[in-house]
């Protein structure tokens, strides 16, 4: 009956399990997770005395004190010692961040270890390389001698920005600060290119450029400050789904009124402390509204602004304010630059229109209402009785970050908080919720090529998703961590491209091959390759990833990532920035290895190639990378941050992630308590110190005063207002084919790409392929039904979904899934980038609805379509 | 009649074998739910449900809250003329938080999961990592509903049939 095989009983882990730290590999919230393993057979007993846990498991547990363990938090894992052990992955109620929570993702951390007997055998075991159209194992010895001859030798014949690379740069699953220390070392000392793109977007850049230069980074809050708010705002984040946990533990808990008691503590005398309100900046009626408004009705609001006009109606809630006067004279004046104040008043606030006109022309562009934005202003900075400042969080997402002019959309909520005194007291803060978490370490001081930031900052930074389509300089291509088959915008034409270009060198390999044979060996087949890559218009592309991705089916040579819990590796989460260890519990499948030894061993042969032709010059930039461990990487890292033997109040000055001072071994100890970075060695006591709470004394520029930004000038008219990659589809009857607005974003169900949880039954019923929201007024007009199956296409490319009937999107607007497993809808996003900072807007294209002729069975059979966001 | 529908699993039942399978885990981690010596339970019969009226009941235990409800609409393993009668177990599988029937569907209000009961138990939102565990119903010809046996694990416990 049972759609998959369950469970009714789990092994108990023995008193002597092994125990590990770990947090989960998924999202920005980092809930902490215990490991426990012991061998197959060599169980635990019920009483509390006899298990590893303590608990008593001949008693009923009780909801929400008793600890989850659940079917697919168990699993059997195969060690390189031959032997079988269990494992079980637990949410950690030492914690603090998830305190024995955990959400629908992590709860399945066991399921996505490597196992021979399970559908995660589909790892990638062995390095990879191609011969014609198939690929074939090979030695790690053989793999690396290639690819660094042929780095060397496109470097040497062509520059070092023939080698392009579009890589990870986060925390969480098979990353964190190891592997990204050296990938950075990688191409920033030893190769020294420019042309760089992080994780799933185009070029290599911050989101946040337009907080950063303000001189605030975007992790500047705690966990704490969602129960100590008195108002939320979230903008453009669904946080009930793609921050779960701190939704449901933190942030619901201050809406319901159970943090009071927390609030009166932190609180100054005679300060109103009560229970919180929510702003949701959202287009769609999500989840993260609804359950909000049954939680606390009358002290939700929603604003749903027109696709792409979040900065404008940023800058209306901030002119509100201060018209009413409820901006914070005295945090402006002391914390400020009031030189550049005068810009932003001009530009941002154009108090030079009068106040009524304004806000006509917001209410024309954003169709949010005059009333709803003054709201708001009330809700985030109306003093409360007794005139005590009221203490607003704002957390944004991707819906702004993704959004249209990137740079002014980011700066314009920023500024918000700093209007109104939000830094840097308990309860307040701003920035973003974050996607993945984050282990950004990278050798900036050394880099060879210089790096560059928004357009205000020396930039914006090449587009590499244009160069490597289209620019024939570019020779080399790695892809590690992320699958832009998928992820990258615009990723049908993306894909057209470098399948064309990959296909020209295999073309030429094979041709030659069928001439002379294949090569005899791996400096035979670099030489081959790099004739190759001068003769066509080929590019030698390396895929580096855990499994045999999307991407990978173009590469050239494939090699097997290590894993999560396959490593030792740290990472910050982003609602605290808090360190932990993601320590080592099992061995990677087949002869797979961490990131940073791939990226250590290409360069370490690279240097050993530029010795034996004497060109220490350029080997000595090779070096240093032979590291022996992850714990050495970790601290090699180290080195990049500044002296933090700073004061309380110069942590400002360092970077957000860094870590100067901590190693594994304290991590270990530290266990789930961590420590938030950045880390301060204490002037005192000389022990490293973490940082609760960023910006309480200064900011992060060179006089500690936040620096205002002036927006650029917008015009209320959409057909004015929108950049032409959308305005031409409002032309030549475009409006008609193209009549619905798309916007895109994730489910709750799974992460990411789903790269693990494709293998998860629960999973492949739940979400049986890409999917769209369409609202029920749309849907009756055009006869779709939830469950019909439809094509979206526009311009830019096209994708077949199952529909889903909701009143999450807006009449007019059609919501997607960004991708799934195979498939993708970043086919129909656009090809813009904010020309400030080269991010793109995934948010926002035109597209037309075509329903095609009949179901598919299984899935009207196997798959829900209830309404994901009604709670009543 | 009784006899006659009675599983070989029901006729073997007892705590011997119960203690040999939980002594056993190398074959344990092997079984598949239902791999327990469930006993058969009554729970109503069919003229007293009314569709979206839920029943309480508890299974296979008095600390293991169960719901029987007639849906309204055809559920996978759901059983009656219109093979829309199911039961679940009422925990969920998320904390252990009791579980409501509403309009169709059961949610959980501690975290707001959200189970579809036509669909094998699937949680279409929310944070429940593991589907509710449905329960295995039969119906005998006088409309008596019974609970067989339950696939998947209840949250709170390591094996659904407490150890002693």
């Amino acid at each position: 009956m049972a759609l998959f095989a369950r469970k009714d009983r789990l092994p108990i882990p023995p008193k002597d399990a092994e125990k590990k730290t770990t947090v989960c590999q998924y999202c920005n919230v980092g809930c902490g997770y215990d490991v426990y393993k012991w061998p197959v057979g060599k169980d635990g007993g019920p009483k509390p005395s006899e298990n590893a846990l303590g608990i008593d498991f001949r008693k009923q547990q009780v909801a929400l004190q008793g600890q989850a363990i659940i079917e697919n938090m168990h699993t059997v894992v195969m060690d390189k010692d031959g032997k079988q052990y269990n494992v079980l992955v637990l949410p950690s109620k030492a914690s603090p961040i998830n305190r024995g929570n955990y959400s629908i993702r992590g709860g399945t951390n066991a399921q996505a270890t490597y196992a021979p007997s399970k559908p995660t055998r589909n790892r990638l075991h062995y390095p990879l390389l191609r011969v014609g159209d198939q690929f074939q194992p090979i030695s790690w010895d053989e793999a690396i001698d290639i690819i660094a001859r042929v780095v060397k030798g496109v470097k040497d014949r062509w520059g070092p920005d023939s080698i392009a690379m579009k890589v990870h740069d986060h925390g969480g699953s098979g990353s964190g600060f190891e592997d990204n220390w050296a990938v950075g070392k990688f191409f920033f000392v030893a190769v020294g290119t420019r042309m760089l793109s992080i994780h799933n977007r185009p070029a290599y850049n911050s989101e946040v450029w337009g907080q950063r230069e303000r001189g605030a980074h975007e992790l500047n809050y705690s966990y704490e400050d969602a129960r100590l708010a008195d108002t939320i705002v979230l903008w453009g984040a669904n946080s009930f789904e793609t921050a779960s946990v701190f939704y449901t533990e933190h942030m619901l808990p201050n809406l319901q009124g159970a943090t009071i008691g927390e609030k009166k503590k932190i609180y100054r005398r005679g300060e109103p402390a009560e229970a919180a309100r929510m702003i949701v900046v959202d287009p769609r009626r999500t989840a993260s509204v609804t359950v909000a408004e049954d939680v606390a009705p009358g002290r939700v609001l929603h604003l749903r602004p027109n696709l792409g006009t979040d900065y404008v109606l940023a800058n209306a809630i901030a002119r509100a304010i201060y018209e009413k006067g409820w901006h914070d004279e005295e945090f402006i004046k002391k914390r400020t630059d009031l030189n550049t104040f005068e810009d932003y008043k001009k530009k941002s606030l154009m108090l030079d229109v009068p106040y009524e006109e304004f806000m006509r022309r917001v209410e024309r562009l954003t169709g949010v209402s005059k009333r709803d934005i003054e709201k708001a202003a009330e809700w985030i900075a109306k003093p409360k009785r007794g005139g005590y400042r009221r203490r607003t969080l704002i957390i944004y997402e991707k819906g702004v970050i993704w959004g249209y002019k990137n740079y002014d959309t980011i700066a314009s909520i920023a500024q918000i908080a700093a209007l109104t005194g939000n830094y840097g007291k308990p309860g307040t803060g701003c920035g973003r919720q974050g996607g993945h978490q984050e282990g950004y370490v990278r050798p900036h001081s050394r880099s060879r090529a210089k790096l560059v930031g928004s357009i205000y900052a020396g930039g914006p930074p090449p587009n590499i998703d244009e160069y490597v389509k289209w620019d024939l300089r570019s020779k080399v291509y790695f892809v590690s961590g992320t699958d832009p088959y998928l992820s990258t915008p615009n990723a049908q034409e993306y894909k057209k491209r470098i399948h064309e270009r990959t296909l020209a060198l295999t073309k030429f390999l094979s041709e030659y091959a069928a001439a002379a044979g294949e090569p005899a060996g791996s400096e035979e087949r670099a030489k081959r390759i790099l004739e190759g890559l001068g003769k066509t218009d080929g590019l030698f592309l390396v895929v580096i990833n855990m499994y045999q991705i999307e991407t990978a089916r173009d590469a050239h040579i494939v090699l097997p990532a290590a894993g999560w819990g396959e490593t030792p590796q740290t990472s910050i989460n982003c609602n605290s920035r808090l360190l932990r260890i993601y320590d080592k519990f099992m061995d990677p499948p087949g002869d797979a290895k961490p990131d940073w030894w791939i990226w250590g061993r290409i360069a370490t042969r690279m240097k050993e190639l530029y010795e034996a032709e004497g060109n220490y010059k350029e080997a000595k930039y090779c070096s240093g990378m032979d590291w022996k461990d992850a714990a050495e990487v970790f601290e090699d890292g180290a080195s990049e941050f500044p002296d933090n033997r700073v004061s309380k109040a110069d942590e400002a000055k360092l970077p957000a992630e860094c870590y100067k001072g901590v190693t594994h071994d304290l991590l270990r100890k530290l266990g789930q308590k961590g420590i938030q970075t950045p880390v301060r060695i204490d002037p005192r006591t000389g022990k490293p110190v973490g940082t609760k709470r960023r910006y309480t004394y200064k900011f992060g520029t060179p006089d500690g005063k936040w620096k205002w930004y002036g927006t650029d000038p917008w015009d209320p008219d959409p057909k004015k207002f929108y950049p032409p990659q959308i305005t031409k589809y409002f032309e030549h009857g475009n409006e008609k084919r193209f009549p619905f607005w798309f916007t895109n974003g994730r489910t709750q169900i799974f992460w990411q790409t789903g790269y693990h949880d494709r293998y998860l039954p629960e999973k492949v019923y739940t979400i049986p392929m890409p999917y769209i929201e369409m609202n029920y007024r749309d849907a009756e007009r055009l006869g779709i039904k939830s469950g019909d199956i439809v094509e979206v296409y526009n311009m830019e490319g096209n994708c077949v979904a199952v529909v889903y009937v909701n009143d999450s999107p807006p009449p007019g607007t059609v919501y997607g899934i960004m991708y799934r497993f195979h498939e993708s809808l970043n086919h129909l996003t656009t090809s813009y980038t904010d020309p400030k900072t080269t991010i793109p807007w995934y948010k926002a294209s035109r597209v037309g609805i075509r329903k095609l002729s009949g179901k598919l069975e299984h899935i009207a059979k196997y798959t829900s379509f209830l309404p994901i966001n009604d709670f009543k | 009649m009784l006899k006659a529908g009675l599983s070989r699993r029901t006729f073997i039942g007892g705590s011997v074998v119960l203690g040999a399978l939980l002594t056993n885990f190398r074959f344990a981690k092997a079984f598949v739910a239902p791999s327990l010596p469930y006993r058969r339970k009554k729970i109503a019969n069919i003229r007293e449900l009314r569709t979206h009226r839920p029943i309480m009941f508890n299974y296979p235990d008095e600390n293991s809250p169960a719901i029987l409800v007639k849906i309204g609409r055809p559920a996978i393993g759901g059983i009656g003329p219109d093979k829309d009668i199911v039961a679940f177990s009422a925990l969920c599988t998320h904390q252990g938080c009791p579980i409501q029937y509403s309009r169709g569907r059961f949610i959980c209000k501690c975290h707001y999961s959200m189970f579809d009961p036509a669909k094998n138990g699937q949680t279409y939102q929310g944070h429940a990592s593991e589907w509710l565990p449905q329960i295995r119903l039969r119906l005998d010809r006088k409309g008596n509903i019974y609970a067989e046996a339950i696939e998947g694990l209840v949250w709170g416990r390591v094996i659904n049939l407490l150890p002693k």
